[in-house]
C-alpha cells in the first residue's frame, strides 16, 4: 500500500527534481548600469548640509531687499564686478563682467589648453579659475560675486579656484535656467 | 517697492534668490549651502528631469514607484518609531 503511494509520488517527485536540475545555465552576464560610477555634478553637500541648523545661526547670509547698497571694501554690492561660471558636462566657461554686464575677460577650459573630454574635469575648471583669477587681478579686480549656471564636474571647484587665484568672492548665486513648463526636450540618451 | 520695480524690469532677478553670501572666506560650505537650497526646492531634480524628453510611459512608471516608495517609508518610520519607543509598560517583553 505504501509503496504504491510511493510510486505515485514519486514520479511527479522525479519530474519537479529534473526541473530544477536541467535548466540551463542562463545568461546572467547583464550589463549593470549601477555599475557605472554616477556623473559628478558638482552639486555637493545636495541633501546633506544641515538647512535647519543654519537658518538657526541668525548670521546674514542671505540677501535682502537693502543688501544691493551693502558694502564690500568702500563698494555697494550692486558695483561689485560679476564672474558668470557656465558649467556643463563637457566644458567650463568663465566671464569676468563688470557690474552693467559689460565683459572684460573670457576664459575657458578650452581655451586653457585642455582639450576633448579632459575639458570637462573639475581639475581643469580649477586650473582655468586660478589663471583667469590671476589676469583679473592683473587688470584690476580684486572682489567678485559669483554667478553659476549648469551643472557639471567644475561647479565646486571653479569656485574654489577662484578663491585659489587671489579673488575674494563675496557671494555665490546660481542662475541655472529651470523651467516647469518647458518645450520638449530632446530625446532620452541609450546607453 | 524696490523689489516690485526689479521685478518689472526683469522677471528673474539675480543676486535676489538662490543667493549666499560667502562668511569669512568659507567658499566650500557657502557653495554647498547653495547646492543644499537647490536641491530643497526641487530645482535640481526639475533640471535633471528636463535635460531630457520623458516618455509617458516612462512618467507613469516613475510616478508609480514614487507612490510605492513613500507607502513603504512612511510605513516603515512607524515601525521603527514603535519598535525604538522609550516607555514601555514592560522593558522587555517575551524575556523572562
Amino acid at each position: 500500500m505504501f509503496c504504491a503511494i510511493r510510486n505515485t509520488l514519486r514520479v511527479p517527485l522525479a519530474n519537479v527534481l529534473r526541473l530544477f536540475n536541467t535548466t540551463s545555465p542562463q545568461a546572467t552576464e547583464k550589463f549593470d548600469h549601477k555599475r557605472i560610477p554616477a556623473d559628478d555634478e558638482g552639486v555637493q553637500g545636495e541633501k546633506i548640509v544641515d538647512l535647519d541648523s543654519v537658518l538657526k545661526q541668525k548670521q546674514n547670509i542671505f540677501p535682502t531687499l537693502n543688501s544691493d547698497d551693502q558694502l564690500f571694501d568702500g563698494v555697494p554690492f550692486k558695483k561689485v564686478p560679476i564672474c558668470n561660471i557656465r558649467v556643463s558636462h563637457n566644458n567650463t566657461v568663465f566671464t569676468l563682467t563688470d557690474a552693467n554686464g559689460k565683459v572684460k575677460l573670457i576664459r575657458s577650459c578650452g581655451i586653457e589648453g585642455f582639450k576633448n573630454t579632459k575639458k570637462g574635469t573639475n581639475i581643469a575648471a580649477q586650473t582655468t579659475a586660478v589663471s583667469i583669477a590671476t589676469k583679473a587681478i592683473d587688470k584690476g579686480f580684486k572682489t567678485i560675486r559669483v554667478r553659476m549656471k549648469g551643472l557639471g564636474p567644475g561647479r565646486l571647484a571653479a569656485v574654489k579656484g577662484l578663491q585659489m587665484g587671489g579673488l575674494d568672492i563675496i557671494s555665490v548665486t546660481d542662475n541655472t535656467p529651470v523651467s516647469w513648463n518647458p518645450p520638449r526636450a530632446r530625446k532620452a540618451r541609450r546607453l | 517697492m524696490h523689489l516690485t520695480l526689479r521685478l518689472l524690469s526683469n522677471r528673474h532677478p539675480s543676486f535676489i534668490a538662490r543667493t549666499v553670501f560667502v562668511k569669512n572666506g568659507d567658499v566650500d560650505s557657502a557653495c554647498r549651502l547653495v547646492n543644499r537650497v537647490l536641491g530643497k526646492e526641487g530645482i535640481l531634480q526639475q533640471y535633471r528631469l528636463t535635460r531630457y524628453y520623458e516618455k509617458p510611459f516612462q512618467t507613469r512608471r516613475r510616478i508609480n514607484h514614487e507612490k510605492c516608495k513613500s507607502i513603504y517609508n512612511e510605513d516603515m518610520e512607524r515601525k521603527i518609531q514603535f519598535v525604538l519607543r522609550k516607555n514601555r509598560h514592560e522593558p522587555f517583553p517575551g524575556c523572562y
